[in-house]
Protein backbone atom coordinates (compact mmCIF):
# COMPACT_ATOMS: atom_id res chain seq x y z
CA UNK A 1 0.00 0.00 0.00
CA UNK A 2 1.30 3.47 -0.89
CA UNK A 3 0.06 6.39 1.14
CA UNK A 4 0.61 10.04 0.24
CA UNK A 5 -1.43 13.14 1.12
CA UNK A 6 -4.41 10.99 2.14
CA UNK A 7 -4.51 9.32 -1.28
CA UNK A 8 -4.04 5.56 -1.27
CA UNK A 9 -2.82 3.11 -3.84
CA UNK A 10 -3.21 -0.65 -3.55
CA UNK A 11 -1.33 -3.16 -5.66
CA UNK A 12 -2.18 -6.84 -6.00
CA UNK A 13 -0.52 -9.64 -7.95
CA UNK A 14 -1.72 -13.11 -8.84
CA UNK A 15 -0.28 -15.83 -11.05
CA UNK A 16 -3.10 -17.30 -13.09
CA UNK A 17 -2.62 -20.74 -14.71
CA UNK A 18 -3.82 -19.72 -18.19
CA UNK A 19 -2.44 -17.63 -21.10
CA UNK A 20 -2.90 -13.81 -20.98
CA UNK A 21 -5.65 -13.74 -23.64
CA UNK A 22 -7.79 -16.20 -21.69
CA UNK A 23 -7.23 -14.33 -18.41
CA UNK A 24 -7.95 -10.96 -20.08
CA UNK A 25 -11.22 -12.32 -21.52
CA UNK A 26 -12.10 -13.90 -18.17
CA UNK A 27 -11.72 -10.59 -16.37
CA UNK A 28 -14.22 -8.93 -18.68
CA UNK A 29 -16.72 -11.81 -18.72
CA UNK A 30 -19.40 -11.35 -16.01
CA UNK A 31 -19.97 -15.13 -15.98
CA UNK A 32 -16.48 -15.80 -14.60
CA UNK A 33 -16.27 -15.84 -10.78
CA UNK A 34 -13.91 -13.37 -9.14
CA UNK A 35 -14.09 -10.38 -11.45
CA UNK A 36 -16.01 -7.41 -10.03
CA UNK A 37 -18.85 -7.76 -12.54
CA UNK A 38 -19.66 -11.33 -11.54
CA UNK A 39 -21.04 -10.40 -8.12
CA UNK A 40 -23.28 -7.60 -9.42
CA UNK A 41 -27.02 -7.63 -8.89
CA UNK A 42 -27.49 -5.12 -11.69
CA UNK A 43 -24.80 -4.71 -14.34
CA UNK A 44 -24.19 -2.55 -17.38
CA UNK A 45 -20.78 -3.23 -18.95
CA UNK A 46 -19.30 -1.88 -22.15
CA UNK A 47 -15.58 -2.79 -22.06
CA UNK A 48 -14.18 -0.60 -24.83
CA UNK A 49 -12.35 2.74 -24.66
CA UNK A 50 -14.87 5.34 -23.41
CA UNK A 51 -17.35 2.55 -22.70
CA UNK A 52 -19.07 2.81 -19.32
CA UNK A 53 -19.91 0.39 -16.55
CA UNK A 54 -22.42 0.43 -13.74
CA UNK A 55 -22.90 -2.27 -11.15
CA UNK A 56 -24.68 -2.47 -7.89
CA UNK A 57 -24.57 -4.80 -4.94
CA UNK A 58 -26.76 -4.53 -1.83
CA UNK A 59 -27.57 -0.92 -2.59
CA UNK A 60 -23.98 0.18 -3.26
CA UNK A 61 -23.49 1.50 -6.80
CA UNK A 62 -20.21 1.64 -8.71
CA UNK A 63 -19.60 3.59 -11.90
CA UNK A 64 -16.66 3.90 -14.26
CA UNK A 65 -15.34 4.56 -17.73
CA UNK A 66 -12.85 2.38 -19.62
CA UNK A 67 -9.80 4.39 -20.63
CA UNK A 68 -7.57 1.59 -21.99
CA UNK A 69 -8.59 -1.80 -23.36
CA UNK A 70 -5.63 -3.48 -25.05
CA UNK A 71 -6.10 -7.23 -25.40
CA UNK A 72 -4.32 -9.22 -24.01
CA UNK A 73 -2.04 -6.98 -21.96
CA UNK A 74 -3.84 -4.09 -20.31
CA UNK A 75 -7.14 -2.73 -19.03
CA UNK A 76 -7.67 0.60 -17.30
CA UNK A 77 -10.87 2.18 -16.08
CA UNK A 78 -12.04 4.76 -13.62
CA UNK A 79 -13.91 3.64 -10.53
CA UNK A 80 -16.38 5.64 -8.47
CA UNK A 81 -18.33 4.45 -5.46
CA UNK A 82 -19.44 5.87 -2.09
CA UNK A 83 -15.96 4.94 -0.84
CA UNK A 84 -14.25 7.24 -3.36
CA UNK A 85 -16.25 10.26 -2.10
CA UNK A 86 -17.24 11.29 -5.60
CA UNK A 87 -13.65 11.23 -6.84
CA UNK A 88 -12.57 9.13 -9.81
CA UNK A 89 -10.13 6.47 -8.68
CA UNK A 90 -8.23 4.44 -11.27
CA UNK A 91 -8.04 0.65 -11.67
CA UNK A 92 -5.24 -0.63 -13.91
CA UNK A 93 -4.80 -4.29 -14.81
CA UNK A 94 -1.85 -5.79 -16.65
CA UNK A 95 -1.48 -9.35 -17.90
CA UNK A 96 2.06 -10.58 -18.58
CA UNK A 97 2.96 -13.98 -20.01
CA UNK A 98 5.05 -16.09 -17.66
CA UNK A 99 5.73 -19.41 -19.35
CA UNK A 100 2.33 -21.06 -19.62
CA UNK A 101 0.85 -18.78 -16.95
CA UNK A 102 -0.03 -15.11 -16.60
CA UNK A 103 1.24 -12.63 -14.05
CA UNK A 104 -1.81 -10.47 -13.38
CA UNK A 105 -1.35 -7.14 -11.62
CA UNK A 106 -4.16 -4.94 -10.36
CA UNK A 107 -3.41 -1.42 -9.12
CA UNK A 108 -6.21 0.62 -7.57
CA UNK A 109 -4.94 4.20 -7.24
CA UNK A 110 -6.30 7.60 -6.30
CA UNK A 111 -8.38 6.29 -3.40
CA UNK A 112 -9.13 8.85 -0.71
CA UNK A 113 -8.24 7.64 2.77
CA UNK A 114 -11.17 8.20 5.09
CA UNK A 115 -13.11 6.58 7.88
CA UNK A 116 -15.90 5.33 5.62
CA UNK A 117 -13.53 2.96 3.90
CA UNK A 118 -11.62 1.96 6.99
CA UNK A 119 -13.43 -0.07 9.56
CA UNK A 120 -16.74 1.38 8.49
CA UNK A 121 -19.74 0.67 10.64
CA UNK A 122 -21.22 -2.18 8.61
CA UNK A 123 -17.91 -3.98 8.38
CA UNK A 124 -17.34 -3.55 12.07
CA UNK A 125 -20.77 -4.83 13.04
CA UNK A 126 -20.45 -7.68 10.60
CA UNK A 127 -17.16 -8.57 12.17
CA UNK A 128 -18.62 -8.55 15.65
CA UNK A 129 -21.57 -10.65 14.56
CA UNK A 130 -19.37 -13.41 13.24
CA UNK A 131 -16.76 -12.94 15.93
CA UNK A 132 -17.47 -16.30 17.42
CA UNK A 133 -17.11 -18.11 14.15
CA UNK A 134 -13.90 -16.30 13.25
CA UNK A 135 -12.05 -16.52 16.51
CA UNK A 136 -13.83 -19.19 18.48
CA UNK A 137 -13.07 -22.85 18.05
CA UNK A 138 -16.08 -23.46 15.82
CA UNK A 139 -16.14 -23.43 12.02
CA UNK A 140 -14.83 -20.24 10.43
CA UNK A 141 -16.68 -18.17 7.92
CA UNK A 142 -14.91 -16.41 5.10
CA UNK A 143 -15.16 -12.63 4.81
CA UNK A 144 -17.83 -11.81 2.25
CA UNK A 145 -18.19 -8.38 0.73
CA UNK A 146 -21.94 -8.93 0.37
CA UNK A 147 -22.40 -9.64 4.08
CA UNK A 148 -20.22 -6.75 5.19
CA UNK A 149 -22.29 -4.40 3.06
CA UNK A 150 -25.73 -5.63 3.97
CA UNK A 151 -27.82 -3.36 6.19
CA UNK A 152 -26.93 -3.57 9.85
CA UNK A 153 -29.44 -5.48 11.94
CA UNK A 154 -30.07 -3.70 15.21
CA UNK B 1 5.73 -3.29 20.19
CA UNK B 2 2.74 -1.23 19.10
CA UNK B 3 -0.82 -2.06 20.02
CA UNK B 4 -1.77 -3.51 16.62
CA UNK B 5 1.20 -5.91 16.76
CA UNK B 6 0.18 -6.97 20.27
CA UNK B 7 -3.36 -7.65 19.09
CA UNK B 8 -2.26 -9.60 16.00
CA UNK B 9 0.22 -11.60 18.10
CA UNK B 10 -2.50 -12.37 20.62
CA UNK B 11 -4.82 -13.58 17.84
CA UNK B 12 -2.15 -15.66 16.13
CA UNK B 13 -2.50 -18.69 18.44
CA UNK B 14 -5.50 -21.09 18.20
CA UNK B 15 -5.66 -21.55 21.98
CA UNK B 16 -5.85 -17.80 22.54
CA UNK B 17 -8.54 -17.48 19.88
CA UNK B 18 -10.47 -20.27 21.59
CA UNK B 19 -10.11 -18.46 24.94
CA UNK B 20 -11.48 -15.29 23.37
CA UNK B 21 -14.33 -17.27 21.81
CA UNK B 22 -15.13 -18.69 25.25
CA UNK B 23 -14.96 -15.29 26.99
CA UNK B 24 -17.16 -13.70 24.30
CA UNK B 25 -20.00 -15.62 26.01
CA UNK B 26 -19.35 -13.79 29.24
CA UNK B 27 -16.79 -13.37 32.04
CA UNK B 28 -15.30 -16.50 33.59
CA UNK B 29 -12.97 -17.45 36.43
CA UNK B 30 -9.43 -18.60 35.66
CA UNK B 31 -10.11 -22.30 36.28
CA UNK B 32 -13.23 -22.17 34.12
CA UNK B 33 -11.21 -20.59 31.32
CA UNK B 34 -8.51 -23.27 31.66
CA UNK B 35 -10.93 -26.21 31.93
CA UNK B 36 -11.55 -26.98 28.21
CA UNK B 37 -7.82 -27.04 27.41
CA UNK B 38 -5.59 -30.00 27.83
CA UNK B 39 -2.57 -27.89 28.72
CA UNK B 40 -0.77 -26.93 31.94
CA UNK B 41 -2.26 -24.12 33.99
CA UNK B 42 0.90 -22.04 33.68
CA UNK B 43 0.58 -22.30 29.86
CA UNK B 44 -2.95 -20.89 30.16
CA UNK B 45 -1.55 -18.11 32.38
CA UNK B 46 0.96 -17.22 29.65
CA UNK B 47 -1.76 -17.10 27.02
CA UNK B 48 -3.88 -14.86 29.26
CA UNK B 49 -0.94 -12.51 29.82
CA UNK B 50 -0.54 -12.04 26.07
CA UNK B 51 -4.27 -11.40 25.69
CA UNK B 52 -4.15 -8.94 28.56
CA UNK B 53 -1.17 -7.11 27.07
CA UNK B 54 -3.16 -6.70 23.85
CA UNK B 55 -6.07 -5.29 25.85
CA UNK B 56 -8.35 -8.11 24.70
CA UNK B 57 -9.18 -9.27 28.22
CA UNK B 58 -9.36 -7.70 31.64
CA UNK B 59 -9.51 -9.08 35.15
CA UNK B 60 -12.03 -7.84 37.70
CA UNK B 61 -12.36 -8.82 41.30
CA UNK B 62 -15.86 -9.72 42.49
CA UNK B 63 -15.74 -10.59 46.14
CA UNK B 64 -13.13 -13.28 46.53
CA UNK B 65 -13.22 -14.32 42.87
CA UNK B 66 -11.33 -12.81 39.96
CA UNK B 67 -13.34 -12.79 36.74
CA UNK B 68 -11.74 -12.52 33.32
CA UNK B 69 -13.75 -10.78 30.65
CA UNK B 70 -13.36 -10.09 26.95
CA UNK B 71 -12.81 -6.56 25.58
CA UNK B 72 -13.64 -6.10 21.89
CA UNK B 73 -12.35 -2.56 21.43
CA UNK B 74 -8.77 -3.50 20.27
CA UNK B 75 -10.32 -5.47 17.41
CA UNK B 76 -11.60 -2.22 15.95
CA UNK B 77 -8.00 -1.34 15.24
CA UNK B 78 -7.48 -4.59 13.35
CA UNK B 79 -10.59 -4.02 11.26
CA UNK B 80 -9.65 -0.39 10.59
CA UNK B 81 -6.17 -1.41 9.57
CA UNK B 82 -7.41 -3.13 6.44
CA UNK B 83 -8.92 -0.86 3.83
CA UNK B 84 -12.23 -1.90 2.34
CA UNK B 85 -10.77 -2.16 -1.16
CA UNK B 86 -7.82 -4.20 0.08
CA UNK B 87 -10.29 -6.82 1.27
CA UNK B 88 -12.54 -6.48 -1.75
CA UNK B 89 -9.83 -6.97 -4.40
CA UNK B 90 -8.09 -9.77 -2.49
CA UNK B 91 -11.39 -11.59 -2.21
CA UNK B 92 -12.21 -11.12 -5.90
CA UNK B 93 -8.72 -12.03 -7.13
CA UNK B 94 -8.55 -15.15 -4.95
CA UNK B 95 -11.83 -16.31 -6.45
CA UNK B 96 -10.67 -15.46 -9.99
CA UNK B 97 -7.40 -17.36 -9.50
CA UNK B 98 -9.26 -20.34 -8.04
CA UNK B 99 -11.58 -20.47 -11.07
CA UNK B 100 -8.60 -20.87 -13.42
CA UNK B 101 -6.92 -23.40 -11.11
CA UNK B 102 -10.09 -25.51 -11.08
CA UNK B 103 -10.36 -25.17 -14.85
CA UNK B 104 -6.79 -26.41 -15.26
CA UNK B 105 -7.45 -29.35 -12.92
CA UNK B 106 -10.55 -30.29 -14.86
CA UNK B 107 -8.60 -30.14 -18.12
CA UNK B 108 -5.89 -32.40 -16.67
CA UNK B 109 -8.46 -34.90 -15.43
CA UNK B 110 -10.15 -35.01 -18.83
CA UNK B 111 -6.81 -35.57 -20.54
CA UNK B 112 -6.02 -38.43 -18.16
CA UNK B 113 -9.25 -40.24 -19.04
Amino acid sequence: MKHSKNILEFRFERTIPAPPGEVFDGWLNPKIPGNPWNAAEKLILDPQVDGLFYWTLKGTSHYGRFTEVERPGRIQHTWMSPNTLGQESIVTLTFKKQGEETLMTLVHSGLPDHELARGHENGWNYFLNIFHEQFGDGPRRKYRWEDAHSPVKK
Amino acid sequence: MDRLTDVLTALSHPTRRAIIGQLANGPARFLDVAKPFDIALNAVTKHLKLLERAGLIERRKKGREVYISFRGEPLREVVGWVHEYERFWNERLDEFEQFFKNKKERRKSNEAL
